[in-house]
């Protein structure tokens, strides 16, 4: 399946793009992107914490937080977007 | 240093009657003091404890009283701020401002808490301030400057180590624009609300200080500690620890879009082509007209954006901006996303002293209104007011702030205007105050903050949710919770009560909320400040600014939003959203529990008595 990822704000430069395709062979979910994703340990100390994502980065599947979390599915077309919680007003 | 019996204060109130030409100083009660603490909280008392709510605005029997607190002045971080409190013009009830740069500080190292202004003056003056002395002065040679050419003159008595620091109101103030700023070391505003009209109606043209007296702490060791605290956690959050320097506040705009709450053409829906809203982002701004980042006073976030853009005839302008409200409010939410055009307005809502998210809101109800006829193409003098019209939004502000042509009628702000031609309806506004930049029905929460804000549509004081629709689950309330919605939004507004009455900055919130600052004020003070203590004050300051909107006449039928919100849904999540009209009743009538106030939305004559809330003295 064809994912779309789209990267916010210092991500940008963390992971070089704004946004990229990313191709999988088989099903996956929102944990399973993020660990292809955090291929340096550079990307992987800034997005997690062990296991679980540290508690400043933020991710919205189709503009929504993922129901449940990093083991929810994900689908063909669907797009992620991985920031760093920002703020403002 | 003051014999004051709390340490923090001076136990002194400047009070300023421009009506008789008279400055005394009166001694602050230290009851009040205690139970207003500083900032939005001893500013709201001082007013309703002044005027009569029900005063008509633009007139002498409306003040306004700005407030510093405890921790301004000392080295608690952002504690530089002054909160304004006045009546609005613009919306009829109580109208709360606040405002970084200096000029909280300076005045505070004047050697008062609050200044209180009354009366009117009979011609242009202003007001000098300095350690033990404050004079009113005829300003008739600044009448008519802009905000720039005021500041630089006044300021330029700057002495060595003691500089002189500026609040003053522009031509738009002048001639009672309803959304005219109070200016503050020339970029930064009391931006909402109007004060800059409450000013020019009282012929006061600005108030200078110069200060040099040091604030007392009374526990060092506990002030320390909750110092340490905060200092500790702002470098912890990616937030206040480099996004806020990186990219301003604008750095929201693309991910307001994402999450379908960044408002096109006068809320008319939530979409933009994904390329469009790249060209007014935050990170577009700091590859392109960004200079560098700037801090105000003792403030290691520095959000601030000096920029320079060309202008349109090539020569190259400096200034401050846009934030994020005003980058959309002016940009996308006119169908605009010409950033160059959009800083350019925003400097010249700078100099003419205009508040640029009202004038956003204003002039965006201004485009929908043309479309449909309302306003003919022979009122604009040959601007071309259409959705998208960035040269109509650079024109307008001039002839906004100066009431020329079509802008006299924008200078009423957008209720006025599209009440005036029979179509209220078109105006965004709650209270009549211009809605900020991220659409209610994108999030109830953020929906109900707009209604029961106690100043009109204000994410600053309605509380701000936004951040609340980055997440899901158990972690934090989602952003559609009818249930849920009126408990957090209280909360919400309820630390924005405290961090306004503290004198420091809203975004420090990112990074920590109560619990430092309870260290840090009982530091100053040497009196306990628990976190449970600091909740009472904020309830006392929320029931007393309802109380005041009840007396200025304000109904329950005034906690709603604009008709489109519960009438045109948007797509949010895939999903047609929102704010039915039982939908807003259910929150309110919630909310007003969670309050404790009665159906109708008034605080009841028994909350008033267990907050110790006394009838007004005047
Ligand atoms: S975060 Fe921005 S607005 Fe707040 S005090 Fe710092 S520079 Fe001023």
């Amino acid at each position: 399946m064809t994912l779309k990822i789209k990267f916010f704000a210092y991500f940008r430069d963390l992971f070089g793009a704004r946004e990229r395709d990313l191709v999988l062979e088989s099903a996956a979910t929102v944990g399973g992107v993020l660990e292809v994703l955090t291929d340096t340990p550079e990307r992987r100390a800034e997005v997690f914490a062990g296991a679980e994502l540290k508690p400043h980065v933020v991710l919205l599947l189709n503009g929504a937080p993922p129901g449940r979390g990093l083991s929810t599915p994900l689908a063909d077309g669907d797009t992620l977007a991985i920031f760093p919680l920002l703020g403002g007003g | 240093m003051s014999d004051y019996p709390i340490s923090g204060y001076f136990g002194r109130v400047l009070v300023v009657d421009l009506s008789l030409g008279e400055v005394r100083t009166e001694p602050l009660d230290p009851a009040t003091a205690l139970d207003y603490l500083g900032g939005r909280g001893l500013a709201t008392r001082l007013l309703y404890d002044t005027i009569d709510p029900a005063c008509e605005p633009l007139g002498p029997d409306n003040a306004f009283v700005i407030a510093s607190s405890p921790l301004v002045g000392t080295s608690a971080p952002t504690a530089g701020r002054g909160h304004m409190v006045f009546k609005s013009p613009l919306t009829g009830v109580i109208g709360t401002s606040n405002s970084g740069g200096t000029w909280g500080a300076a005045f505070k190292a004047a050697g008062w808490d609050a200044l209180v202004v009354t009366g009117a003056a009979a011609s242009p003056v202003m007001i000098d301030i300095a350690p033990g002395r404050a004079e009113i002065r005829p300003a008739d040679d600044l009448w008519g400057k802009t905000v720039h050419e005021t500041n630089d003159l006044l300021a330029a008595a700057s002495e060595p180590g003691r500089p002189a620091r500026v609040l003053c109101i522009g031509p738009a103030g002048e001639n009672l624009v309803r959304f005219a700023v109070v200016a503050n070391d020339a970029n930064r505003v009391y931006g909402r609300c109007g004060a800059g009209a409450v000013w020019g109606g009282k012929k006061l043209k600005a108030v200078r200080v110069r200060g040099r007296e040091k604030i007392a702490v009374a526990d060092k060791e506990r002030f320390q500690s909750g110092l340490d605290q905060a200092l500790y956690l702002i470098k912890q959050a990616p937030v206040t620890k480099r996004l806020m320097r990186d990219l301003g506040t604008a750095g929201l705009v693309e991910l307001i879009n994402l999450i379908s709450m960044l408002p096109h053409r006068n809320f008319q829906d939530c979409t933009h082509r994904d390329e469009d809203v790249d060209r007014v982002s935050g990170e577009t701004l700091a590859k392109t007209l960004l200079e560098k980042a700037g801090s105000c006073y003792l403030c290691p976030i520095g959000c601030q954006r000096h920029t320079r853009v060309a202008g349109r005839d090539g020569k190259e302008e400096r200034g401050e901006g846009p934030e994020y409200e005003t980058m959309v409010l002016m940009g996308p939410l006119c169908g605009i996303y010409d950033m160059a055009a959009i800083t350019r307005a925003n400097y010249r809502a700078n100099e003419l002293g205009l508040d640029t998210m009202s004038y956003g809101g204003t002039v965006a109800c201004a485009m929908e209104m043309a479309g449909l006829g309302l306003i003919g193409p022979g009122e604009t003098g040959g601007i071309d007011l259409s959705f998208g019209g960035a040269e109509a939004l650079e024109a307008l502000v001039g002839m906004t702030a100066r009431r020329e042509g079509i802008g006299a009628a924008l200078a009423e702000g957008a209720y006025r205007l599209a009440a005036g031609r029979g179509r209220p309806d078109l105006a965004m506004t709650v209270k009549k105050l211009e809605l900020p930049a991220y659409d209610p029905r994108a999030s109830y929460t953020q929906a109900l903050g707009y209604m029961t804000s106690p100043s009109g549509a204000c994410h600053l004081r309605g509380g701000y949710a936004v951040s609340l629709a980055f997440f899901g689950g158990a972690k934090e309330i989602p952003r559609f919770s009818l249930l849920q919605s009126p408990i957090a939004i209280r909360n919400m507004q309820n630390l924005g009560i405290l961090q306004d009455s503290l004198g420091v900055c809203r975004f420090t919130g990112y990074a920590f909320s109560a619990d430092p600052w309870a260290r840090m004020v009982s530091g100053v003070t040497g009196r306990d400040f628990s976190v449970a203590r600091l909740e009472e004050i904020e309830n006392r300051v929320a029931a007393l600014e309802r109380q005041f909107n009840v007396e200025a006449g304000a109904t329950a039928a005034d906690d709603a939003l604009p008709d489109r919100f519960a009438d045109s849904p948007i797509v949010v999540e895939g999903r047609e959203r929102r704010v039915s009209r039982d939908d807003q009743e259910r929150m309110k009538r919630d909310y007003y529990e969670v309050r404790g106030w009665d159906r109708d939305g008034r605080p009841t004559p028994g909350l008033l008595r267990a907050l110790r809330i006394e009838e007004s003295r005047r």
